[in-house]
Protein backbone atom coordinates (compact mmCIF):
# COMPACT_ATOMS: atom_id res chain seq x y z
CA UNK A 1 0.00 0.00 0.00
CA UNK A 2 2.56 2.27 -0.50
CA UNK A 3 2.72 3.50 -4.46
CA UNK A 4 -0.01 5.71 -5.93
CA UNK A 5 -0.66 5.48 -9.22
CA UNK A 6 -1.10 8.51 -11.52
CA UNK A 7 -5.02 9.56 -10.66
CA UNK A 8 -5.34 12.35 -13.57
CA UNK A 9 -6.25 9.68 -16.83
CA UNK A 10 -7.81 11.30 -18.84
CA UNK A 11 -11.12 10.78 -19.31
CA UNK A 12 -10.76 10.61 -22.90
CA UNK A 13 -8.73 7.24 -22.45
CA UNK A 14 -11.72 5.02 -23.18
CA UNK A 15 -12.25 4.09 -19.98
CA UNK A 16 -9.17 1.33 -19.58
CA UNK A 17 -7.41 0.64 -16.84
CA UNK A 18 -4.52 0.43 -19.02
CA UNK A 19 -1.68 -0.58 -17.26
CA UNK A 20 -3.35 -0.49 -13.93
CA UNK A 21 -2.65 -3.23 -12.01
CA UNK A 22 -4.75 -5.06 -9.11
CA UNK A 23 -1.81 -3.53 -6.77
CA UNK A 24 -2.12 0.13 -7.54
CA UNK A 25 -5.41 -0.59 -7.20
CA UNK A 26 -5.82 -1.86 -3.66
CA UNK A 27 -3.48 0.86 -2.65
CA UNK A 28 -5.40 3.51 -4.76
CA UNK A 29 -8.70 2.30 -2.92
CA UNK A 30 -7.10 1.89 0.60
CA UNK A 31 -5.77 5.71 0.46
CA UNK A 32 -9.02 7.39 -1.53
CA UNK A 33 -11.27 5.82 1.45
CA UNK A 34 -8.83 6.66 4.53
CA UNK A 35 -8.96 10.30 3.01
CA UNK A 36 -12.28 10.26 1.96
CA UNK A 37 -13.84 9.51 5.80
CA UNK A 38 -11.00 11.67 7.21
CA UNK A 39 -12.45 14.61 5.18
CA UNK A 40 -16.22 13.66 5.65
CA UNK A 41 -15.68 13.03 9.63
CA UNK A 42 -17.42 15.96 11.59
CA UNK A 43 -15.62 14.92 14.85
CA UNK A 44 -12.23 13.81 13.91
CA UNK A 45 -9.89 12.31 16.77
CA UNK A 46 -7.69 15.43 16.80
CA UNK A 47 -10.76 17.44 17.37
CA UNK A 48 -11.65 15.30 20.55
CA UNK A 49 -8.59 14.31 21.96
CA UNK A 50 -8.19 18.75 22.32
CA UNK A 51 -11.84 18.73 23.67
CA UNK A 52 -11.17 15.70 25.81
CA UNK A 53 -8.12 17.84 27.68
CA UNK A 54 -10.43 20.19 27.88
CA UNK A 55 -12.80 18.80 29.75
CA UNK A 56 -10.36 17.64 32.25
CA UNK A 57 -8.84 21.14 32.43
CA UNK A 58 -12.72 23.07 32.93
CA UNK A 59 -14.21 20.09 34.99
CA UNK A 60 -10.94 20.00 37.10
CA UNK A 61 -10.64 23.54 37.62
CA UNK A 62 -14.31 23.60 39.25
CA UNK A 63 -13.43 20.79 41.12
CA UNK A 64 -10.55 22.21 42.51
CA UNK A 65 -12.40 25.45 43.93
CA UNK A 66 -15.33 23.34 45.72
CA UNK A 67 -13.37 20.10 46.85
CA UNK A 68 -12.20 22.08 50.19
CA UNK A 69 -15.73 23.65 50.86
CA UNK A 70 -17.32 22.21 54.12
CA UNK A 71 -20.43 22.91 53.35
CA UNK A 72 -20.51 23.11 49.90
CA UNK A 73 -21.24 26.35 48.57
CA UNK A 74 -20.63 26.80 44.83
CA UNK A 75 -17.81 27.08 42.48
CA UNK A 76 -15.87 29.79 43.25
CA UNK A 77 -15.85 33.25 40.76
CA UNK A 78 -12.20 32.05 39.26
CA UNK A 79 -13.54 29.08 38.07
CA UNK A 80 -16.32 30.20 35.85
CA UNK A 81 -14.40 31.94 33.07
CA UNK A 82 -12.51 28.57 32.94
CA UNK A 83 -15.50 26.77 32.16
CA UNK A 84 -17.33 29.58 29.67
CA UNK A 85 -13.86 29.89 27.82
CA UNK A 86 -13.86 26.08 27.01
CA UNK A 87 -17.61 25.95 26.21
CA UNK A 88 -17.67 28.72 23.89
CA UNK A 89 -14.27 28.00 22.14
CA UNK A 90 -15.24 24.33 22.13
CA UNK A 91 -18.50 25.39 20.42
CA UNK A 92 -16.71 27.54 17.88
CA UNK A 93 -14.14 24.91 17.04
CA UNK A 94 -17.19 22.14 16.79
CA UNK A 95 -19.36 24.36 14.20
CA UNK A 96 -16.41 24.97 12.19
CA UNK A 97 -14.93 21.97 12.08
CA UNK A 98 -18.31 20.05 11.16
CA UNK A 99 -19.21 22.85 8.76
CA UNK A 100 -15.81 21.95 6.81
CA UNK A 101 -16.38 17.78 6.86
CA UNK A 102 -19.84 18.44 5.68
CA UNK A 103 -19.40 21.00 2.88
CA UNK A 104 -21.49 19.86 -0.14
CA UNK A 105 -22.67 16.94 1.98
CA UNK A 106 -26.95 16.74 1.84
CA UNK A 107 -28.77 13.61 3.78
CA UNK A 108 -28.66 11.70 6.33
CA UNK A 109 -24.90 13.24 7.66
CA UNK A 110 -26.43 16.67 7.62
CA UNK A 111 -27.62 18.67 10.74
CA UNK A 112 -31.40 18.78 10.65
CA UNK A 113 -33.35 22.31 12.32
CA UNK A 114 -35.12 19.64 14.35
CA UNK A 115 -32.64 17.73 16.09
CA UNK A 116 -30.89 21.55 16.73
CA UNK A 117 -34.19 22.73 18.11
CA UNK A 118 -34.22 19.73 20.08
CA UNK A 119 -31.21 20.12 22.21
CA UNK A 120 -31.58 23.93 22.20
CA UNK A 121 -34.74 23.36 24.06
CA UNK A 122 -33.45 20.37 26.00
CA UNK A 123 -29.95 23.31 27.22
CA UNK A 124 -32.71 25.68 28.14
CA UNK A 125 -35.09 23.95 29.89
CA UNK A 126 -32.12 22.28 32.02
CA UNK A 127 -30.76 26.18 33.01
CA UNK A 128 -34.55 26.92 33.77
CA UNK A 129 -35.00 23.95 36.33
CA UNK A 130 -31.40 24.80 38.32
CA UNK A 131 -33.11 28.67 38.00
CA UNK A 132 -35.90 27.47 39.78
CA UNK A 133 -34.65 24.64 41.86
CA UNK A 134 -32.44 27.68 43.36
CA UNK A 135 -35.57 30.04 43.53
CA UNK A 136 -37.57 27.23 45.67
CA UNK A 137 -34.52 27.14 47.83
CA UNK A 138 -33.19 24.14 47.37
CA UNK A 139 -29.69 22.66 49.19
CA UNK A 140 -26.91 24.58 47.47
CA UNK A 141 -25.22 20.95 46.96
CA UNK A 142 -28.21 19.97 44.49
CA UNK A 143 -28.26 23.13 42.67
CA UNK A 144 -24.57 24.31 42.52
CA UNK A 145 -23.34 21.50 42.54
CA UNK A 146 -24.88 17.70 41.60
CA UNK A 147 -27.17 19.05 39.76
CA UNK A 148 -25.44 21.07 36.71
CA UNK A 149 -22.53 18.56 36.72
CA UNK A 150 -24.31 15.65 36.41
CA UNK A 151 -28.27 16.22 35.05
CA UNK A 152 -27.29 18.10 31.55
CA UNK A 153 -25.14 14.69 30.88
CA UNK A 154 -28.00 12.68 31.42
CA UNK A 155 -30.40 14.57 29.73
CA UNK A 156 -28.69 15.87 26.78
CA UNK A 157 -26.82 12.55 26.53
CA UNK A 158 -30.01 10.15 26.22
CA UNK A 159 -31.65 12.95 23.99
CA UNK A 160 -28.79 13.13 21.75
CA UNK A 161 -28.58 9.09 21.76
CA UNK A 162 -32.12 9.11 20.34
CA UNK A 163 -31.50 11.49 17.86
CA UNK A 164 -28.21 9.28 16.31
CA UNK A 165 -30.34 6.26 16.86
CA UNK A 166 -33.27 7.66 15.04
CA UNK A 167 -29.98 8.42 12.20
CA UNK A 168 -28.66 5.12 12.80
CA UNK A 169 -25.69 5.89 14.00
CA UNK A 170 -24.76 3.75 16.41
CA UNK A 171 -21.28 4.97 17.12
CA UNK A 172 -22.80 8.36 18.00
CA UNK A 173 -25.22 7.13 19.85
CA UNK A 174 -22.92 4.66 22.19
CA UNK A 175 -20.89 7.54 23.15
CA UNK A 176 -24.20 9.90 24.08
CA UNK A 177 -25.24 6.71 26.23
CA UNK A 178 -21.71 6.46 27.57
CA UNK A 179 -21.87 10.42 28.79
CA UNK A 180 -25.16 9.53 30.26
CA UNK A 181 -23.62 7.00 32.24
CA UNK A 182 -21.07 9.39 33.52
CA UNK A 183 -23.43 11.88 34.51
CA UNK A 184 -25.55 8.58 36.33
CA UNK A 185 -21.96 7.84 38.06
CA UNK A 186 -20.90 11.24 38.95
CA UNK A 187 -24.30 12.07 40.39
CA UNK A 188 -23.29 9.01 43.49
CA UNK A 189 -20.11 11.21 44.18
CA UNK A 190 -21.29 14.09 45.88
CA UNK A 191 -21.55 17.74 44.76
CA UNK A 192 -17.76 17.91 45.07
CA UNK A 193 -16.70 14.71 43.56
CA UNK A 194 -19.51 15.06 41.09
CA UNK A 195 -17.31 17.50 39.05
CA UNK A 196 -13.87 15.55 39.22
CA UNK A 197 -16.56 11.93 38.33
CA UNK A 198 -17.69 13.94 35.46
CA UNK A 199 -14.30 15.48 34.27
CA UNK A 200 -12.14 12.04 34.32
CA UNK A 201 -15.52 10.48 32.43
CA UNK A 202 -16.33 12.37 29.99
CA UNK A 203 -12.37 12.79 29.46
CA UNK A 204 -12.07 8.80 29.06
CA UNK A 205 -15.41 8.85 26.90
CA UNK A 206 -13.79 11.17 24.52
CA UNK A 207 -10.41 9.64 24.21
CA UNK A 208 -12.84 6.45 23.09
CA UNK A 209 -14.57 7.55 20.85
CA UNK A 210 -11.52 9.44 19.22
CA UNK A 211 -10.06 5.90 19.28
CA UNK A 212 -12.93 4.11 17.53
CA UNK A 213 -12.80 6.93 15.07
CA UNK A 214 -9.06 6.70 14.15
CA UNK A 215 -9.62 2.45 14.18
CA UNK A 216 -12.71 3.00 11.83
CA UNK A 217 -10.43 5.40 9.38
CA UNK A 218 -7.61 3.22 9.36
CA UNK A 219 -9.98 0.11 8.56
CA UNK B 1 -6.10 -12.24 -16.23
CA UNK B 2 -7.13 -9.60 -13.35
CA UNK B 3 -8.85 -7.52 -16.84
CA UNK B 4 -11.31 -10.35 -16.43
CA UNK B 5 -12.79 -10.47 -13.41
CA UNK B 6 -12.45 -6.80 -12.43
CA UNK B 7 -15.36 -4.36 -13.06
CA UNK B 8 -13.39 -2.44 -15.97
CA UNK B 9 -16.30 0.39 -15.49
CA UNK B 10 -14.20 0.68 -11.63
CA UNK B 11 -11.11 -0.51 -12.84
CA UNK B 12 -9.72 2.96 -14.21
CA UNK B 13 -8.22 5.33 -11.32
CA UNK B 14 -9.79 7.99 -11.48
CA UNK B 15 -13.25 6.27 -11.93
CA UNK B 16 -11.92 4.16 -8.80
CA UNK B 17 -11.38 7.49 -6.96
CA UNK B 18 -15.06 8.83 -7.36
CA UNK B 19 -17.16 5.49 -6.32
CA UNK B 20 -14.17 5.04 -3.33
CA UNK B 21 -14.64 8.94 -1.98
CA UNK B 22 -18.77 8.55 -2.91
CA UNK B 23 -19.01 5.31 -0.71
CA UNK B 24 -17.44 6.70 2.30
CA UNK B 25 -20.57 8.55 2.49
CA UNK B 26 -23.43 7.31 4.43
CA UNK B 27 -25.89 5.15 2.23
CA UNK B 28 -28.35 7.89 0.78
CA UNK B 29 -26.16 11.20 1.34
CA UNK B 30 -25.16 13.37 -1.56
CA UNK B 31 -22.20 14.89 -2.34
CA UNK B 32 -21.85 18.22 -4.07
CA UNK B 33 -19.91 18.17 -7.78
CA UNK B 34 -18.00 21.23 -6.65
CA UNK B 35 -16.82 19.45 -3.51
CA UNK B 36 -15.91 16.06 -5.36
CA UNK B 37 -14.13 18.05 -8.22
CA UNK B 38 -12.10 19.24 -5.05
CA UNK B 39 -11.42 16.10 -3.46
CA UNK B 40 -10.11 14.39 -6.77
CA UNK B 41 -8.48 16.71 -8.27
CA UNK B 42 -10.05 16.83 -12.23
CA UNK B 43 -11.20 19.63 -14.79
CA UNK B 44 -15.06 19.82 -14.74
CA UNK B 45 -15.49 18.55 -17.74
CA UNK B 46 -13.13 15.80 -17.24
CA UNK B 47 -15.09 14.60 -14.49
CA UNK B 48 -18.45 15.22 -15.90
CA UNK B 49 -17.69 12.31 -18.73
CA UNK B 50 -16.17 9.60 -15.54
CA UNK B 51 -19.73 10.76 -14.10
CA UNK B 52 -21.79 10.00 -16.72
CA UNK B 53 -19.88 6.67 -17.23
CA UNK B 54 -20.94 5.86 -14.18
CA UNK B 55 -24.72 7.06 -14.45
CA UNK B 56 -24.95 5.40 -17.45
CA UNK B 57 -23.93 1.95 -15.57
CA UNK B 58 -26.42 2.80 -13.09
CA UNK B 59 -23.71 3.10 -10.21
CA UNK B 60 -24.45 6.56 -9.49
CA UNK B 61 -27.58 9.10 -9.71
CA UNK B 62 -27.51 12.61 -10.16
CA UNK B 63 -29.61 16.03 -9.27
CA UNK B 64 -29.60 19.28 -10.55
CA UNK B 65 -31.51 21.43 -8.14
CA UNK B 66 -31.85 25.19 -8.96
CA UNK B 67 -32.95 28.34 -6.48
CA UNK B 68 -33.10 30.49 -9.53
CA UNK B 69 -29.44 31.84 -9.40
CA UNK B 70 -27.69 29.39 -8.74
CA UNK B 71 -27.88 25.43 -9.29
CA UNK B 72 -26.04 22.96 -7.66
CA UNK B 73 -25.41 19.19 -8.96
CA UNK B 74 -25.39 16.47 -6.43
CA UNK B 75 -23.55 13.05 -7.24
CA UNK B 76 -24.74 9.99 -4.66
CA UNK B 77 -24.03 6.44 -5.45
CA UNK B 78 -26.41 4.24 -5.98
CA UNK B 79 -27.20 0.82 -4.04
CA UNK B 80 -26.08 -0.57 -7.35
CA UNK B 81 -22.78 1.21 -7.19
CA UNK B 82 -22.01 0.14 -3.75
CA UNK B 83 -22.49 -3.40 -4.51
CA UNK B 84 -20.32 -2.87 -7.64
CA UNK B 85 -17.54 -1.49 -5.60
CA UNK B 86 -18.06 -4.22 -3.02
CA UNK B 87 -17.90 -7.07 -5.95
CA UNK B 88 -14.57 -4.65 -7.23
CA UNK B 89 -12.94 -4.54 -3.87
CA UNK B 90 -13.23 -8.66 -3.00
CA UNK B 91 -11.90 -9.06 -6.70
CA UNK B 92 -8.88 -7.45 -5.91
CA UNK B 93 -8.72 -9.54 -2.35
CA UNK B 94 -8.72 -12.60 -4.30
CA UNK B 95 -6.41 -11.94 -6.51
CA UNK B 96 -4.13 -10.33 -4.28
CA UNK B 97 -4.52 -13.11 -1.48
CA UNK B 98 -5.96 -10.62 0.88
CA UNK B 99 -5.55 -6.92 0.96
Amino acid sequence: MNHTPDTTTSAGNGGNGGNFDPQQAAALLDQTTQQARRKFEPYPPWLLVIRAVGVLVAFGTVWLSVRGQHPYKHPTAAAIPVVITFGVLNLVATVAVARRATAGVSGRTEPRWAEITVMVVVWVGLFAVMGALAGAGVSPAFVYGIYPATVPLMVTGLAWAGIMAARADWRACGAALAVAVVGAVAASAGPAGAWAVVGVGLFAVLLGTAAAIAWRQRA
Amino acid sequence: MADDVLDPLIHVPTRLKIVATLAALPDGDTLSFTRLQNMIGLTPGNLIIHLRKLEDAGYLSSKKTSNGTVSITTVALTGHGRAALGTYTQALRDLLGGL
